[in-house]
């Protein structure tokens, strides 16, 4: 790939999300679903196999080779080999994508495969992985693989904990438990048929600019809020509160003014969070703005936090 | 008929071919054998020949047959090396080995002072820190080369590369970067070790064009060239892109083809060319397509898996107890994979081989191969467990009731067999690694390979290594396991074409064979054990071609 001569100075990058877990956990129907409704995002699914995923046929505007086409604007990539080579071809794709999902194998530590995200073009906005919430603990415990897929979770910013409907709500919160103990910290969202809110699997649109869609009726429900502030913020501060965050709270996004004017970009997928120096495209605001994504206490909290650091509620 | 009859003389002949064990006459045409004789008057029965006396000095013995090598040989054939033990090249020539890391910036040294282009750069290969106890190679170590021009140095595991200042700089690698494997020193700024692909693509347009030279036709020529200095004449590229890769195909027919190309192909297809969740069915179709392409030089020989990684990696699965910290290593496709692919792949009449480095992975692939002869009684498959290092009796013995072969990665023995035991697995285990003498006794039959380019490829250092196990420390690595020369000359002929279901026409100098030789100064039968690696090969002859290895003063 080309180095950061070709990574497109000025462009901001490309965010890049990885789905993982292990085989038959519902990576694929997830994705489908993500082609399916992508709420006006231009996503970029790069996945094992096209079959499995098995994207409706009214839906594929075209088919050339390793690149399936949708209606929608988004596109569905099979790249078995050099991964890595295709990556600045999404990059530099016109139109621009928006998001780059990236479908780790069933063996794979998707924590690695997340790492192509830190490329220069692109930015690692999380490392999601699946669980079936049928199956994980006796995956988890199998003498052969069993670490491989403890490790897939240990390294996961965000678990999705898929099939819920399949066991019983006392088997679902005991799989919830024990994940917790397993990674401490864990931020865990519960699923049917890999149905996940867009917003909690990618963030919001366009840097939190945008007002969050309605999400659909949900096994687990979540709140979202967009919180401003006119006055810069203190930084040790704001780093208190990062380390932090209610288990409760899935996703933070947003850009913040230091006291020292410099604009920096927040960015919270479950447990993990980053500090960055804000790309100066996205820094031509007047107010710093965050957007929290979480159940209604989670959010709630983090609401009452920032309240300190001078955010208050969008009006 | 038409064709003439060529006679080659030569001072001993060892055929592999127990019922005509040796001679000193081969009678060729057309590219096949016509006999071995130690009187040429026996040839008289196929009408006039023409006696052909330039080998009369040598000694002929099959071509040599590698298993499990990579056509990644080639891309490395005209870059520097820098690796700790000397190494022959494709050109002839000999590059010397880097007893300290202070030699290896010598080399370089002397190959930047020999490039003209300051905006060029320097790439290097063959890195092995773990012969230099003390400092890690690091970005200082390479500025002492040069402050100015970009330097990528690949290490021998190909999994890690330390680059200089300069290549910092000029690809925006700071104490910013994110990215896992990017290491950073105790000042927080990178020291310049790349580790695994993520990191590595941050050194820029370099390791692209890596990546685009792997399948470049004079990367395939160089390959070529280096089995003629090993005495190679036929090879397996094992692991291969082309059920996803029209292209490659193309390239490899139009060198391997050539009659200037000095070797056989036998190209194993990996499955996940077609994505990680590839349908087995699917496979099989894509395989039955390209087999109308089959020519005498070029085969698909069939399916390559890969189920765990290295034990020098600490990535190779282990059975219990592991190794010391506890760990067991990686698995890179699961059992349940394995139970679902490898079956339908046999059914088609498919031979899989298997790379499986740690023992557990035995298992698992025997265990498929065990349900995929329960449901179809393909009894002649030979399927191969590939690197086959830490077998047990009881797996090697399983395999041998399942009719599979082995193929040992003989030459670890020297590489990293002070390693192993010191390091990776321990005494008892570094000493059944490459069970040769235990698969013999429990009647399985296996090969000896190289895995160029891991290690270099060529047959002597592989008969050399079985036969004597010796580390580089003067241990002598399970003593038990050592087996005879001629058994390991066997294991790199007619028992390794055998796992390729190609034993019917190579393998041995025997009448209806192809016309495949190493031509070698002296017998490895003959010759004090330990000097086997020092035969000297003198060229080949494949498919009655003669190629002569290059001499280089």
């Amino acid at each position: 790939m080309s180095g950061p001569a070709g990574s497109g100075r000025g462009v901001p990058p490309l965010p890049f999300t990885v789905i993982g877990g292990f085989l038959g956990a519902g990576k694929s129907t997830l994705l489908n679903h993500l082609l399916r409704d992508a709420g006006g995002r231009r996503i970029a699914v790069v996945v094992n196999d096209f079959g499995s995923v098995n994207i409706d046929a009214e839906l594929i505007a075209s088919h050339d080779g390793d690149t399936i086409a949708l209606t929608n604007g988004c596109i569905c990539c099979s790249l078995a080999g050099a991964f890595a080579l295709a990556l600045p071809g999404l990059r530099d794709r016109q139109p621009p994508l928006d998001h780059v999902v990236v479908e780790a194998s069933g063996v794979a530590d998707p924590f690695t495969v997340g790492q192509y995200g830190t490329l220069p073009g692109f930015r690692l906005e999380g490392v999601i992985v699946l669980a079936d919430a049928e199956t994980i603990r006796d995956h988890a415990a199998d003498p052969r693989l069993g670490h491989q897929v403890r490790r897939q979770l240990e390294r996961a910013d965000l678990v999705v904990l898929n099939k819920v409907d399949l066991v019983t709500p006392e088997a679902a919160a005991g799989v919830e438990a024990w994940l917790r103990e397993l990674v401490p910290g864990a931020r865990v969202v519960r699923a049917v048929d890999g149905e996940v809110p867009i917003s909690v699997l990618l963030g919001e649109l366009g840097g939190a600019e945008r007002s969050p869609a309605t999400e659909p009726a949900h096994p687990h429900p979540f709140v979202t809020a967009t919180l401003r502030a006119n006055a810069p913020v203190h930084r040790a501060a704001l780093e208190a509160l990062l380390e932090r965050l209610p288990d409760r709270l899935l996703r933070l996004k947003g850009f913040v003014r230091l006291e020292d004017n410099r604009w920096m970009e927040v960015q919270v997928v479950g447990r993990r969070w980053r500090l960055r120096a804000a790309p100066p495209s996205d820094v031509a605001r007047d107010r710093s703005v965050l957007v929290a994504i979480g159940s209604g206490e989670a959010v709630a909290e983090v609401a009452s936090r920032v309240a300190a650091l001078g955010f208050s509620h969008d009006r | 008929m038409g064709e003439s009859i060529r006679v080659y003389a030569a001072r001993e002949i060892v055929t592999m071919n127990p019922s005509n064990p040796s001679g000193r006459y081969v009678a060729v045409r057309d590219g096949l054998i016509l006999g071995v004789a130690h009187d040429p008057a026996e040839f008289d029965y196929w009408g006039k020949y023409e006696i052909d006396d330039r080998f009369a000095g040598d000694v002929l013995v099959p071509g040599f047959v590698e298993a499990h090598a990579h056509s990644l040989e080639g891309l490395f054939a005209e870059t520097p090396y820098v690796g700790y033990f000397d190494r022959l090249r494709p050109d002839g020539s000999t590059s010397p080995g880097s007893a300290t890391l202070d030699d290896v910036v010598d080399r370089l040294q002397s190959v930047d002072a020999a490039m003209t282009d300051p905006e060029e750069t320097l790439v290097a290969w063959g890195l092995d820190p773990i012969y230099y106890p003390g400092e890690r190679a690091n970005k200082t170590h390479l500025d002492r080369v040069s402050s100015t021009r970009s330097i990528f140095l690949l290490h021998a595991s190909g999994h890690v590369a330390t680059v200089n200042s300069a290549l910092l700089r000029a690809q925006g690698i700071t104490a910013e970067t994110e990215t896992e494997g990017v290491v950073m020193g105790e000042d927080g700024e990178p020291t310049g070790e790349l580790q695994e692909a993520a990191a590595m693509m941050h050194a820029g347009p370099v390791v692209a064009s890596l990546f685009t030279k792997m399948t470049a036709e004079s990367t395939w020529w160089n390959f070529g060239r280096a089995a003629l200095v090993g005495g190679v004449t036929t090879m397996t590229d094992l692991g291969s892109n082309l059920l996803s890769d029209p292209a490659l195909l193309t390239t490899i027919e139009s060198v391997v083809n050539d009659d200037r190309f000095p070797a056989r192909v036998v190209s194993y297809a990996f499955p996940a060319a077609l994505g990680a969740s590839y349908q087995a069915d699917d496979v099989v179709v894509a395989m039955q397509s390209l087999k109308s392409r089959e020519t005498s030089k070029w085969r698909l020989g069939g399916i390559k898996l890969v189920a765990d990684g290295s034990i020098q990696g600490w990535t190779a699965v282990l059975n219990p107890p592991g190794y010391s910290d506890g760990s067991r290593g990686i698995w890179t496709v699961t059992p349940a994979e394995m139970n679902a692919s490898v079956p339908v792949f046999h059914a088609a009449g498919i031979n899989v081989h298997c790379h499986c480095n740690g023992d557990a992975i035995v298992d698992a692939f025997t265990d498929a191969v065990e349900l995929a002869l329960r449901r179809v009684a393909w009894l002649d498959h030979r399927h191969t467990v590939q690197h086959c290092q830490l077998a047990t009796s009881a797996q090697l013995r399983r395999m041998a009731n399942l009719g599979m072969a082995a193929n040992l990665f003989a030459n670890h023995l020297w590489y990293w067999g002070d390693q192993h035991y010191e390091q990776t697995v321990g005494p008892e285990r570094a000493n059944r690694l490459e069970p040769a003498a235990t698969a013999q006794r429990e009647g399985v039959r296996f090969a000896l390979h190289s895995d160029a380019n891991v290690t270099p490829l060529g047959g002597l250092h592989l008969i050399w290594a079985a036969v004597n196990r010796v580390t580089p420390k003067g241990r002598v690595l399970g003593p038990e396991e050592r087996i005879s020369a001629y058994d390991a000359l066997k294991a790199v002929t007619v028992d390794a074409a055998y796992q390729l279901h190609m034993d019917r026409e190579i393998g041995s100098i025997e009448i209806g064979k192809r016309a495949d030789f190493a031509v070698l100064s002296d017998s490895p039968l003959e010759v004090d054990p330990m000097a086997i690696r020092d035969i000297a090969v003198r060229g080949t002859m494949v498919g009655g071609v003669v190629h002569e290895a290059p001499r280089v003063a």
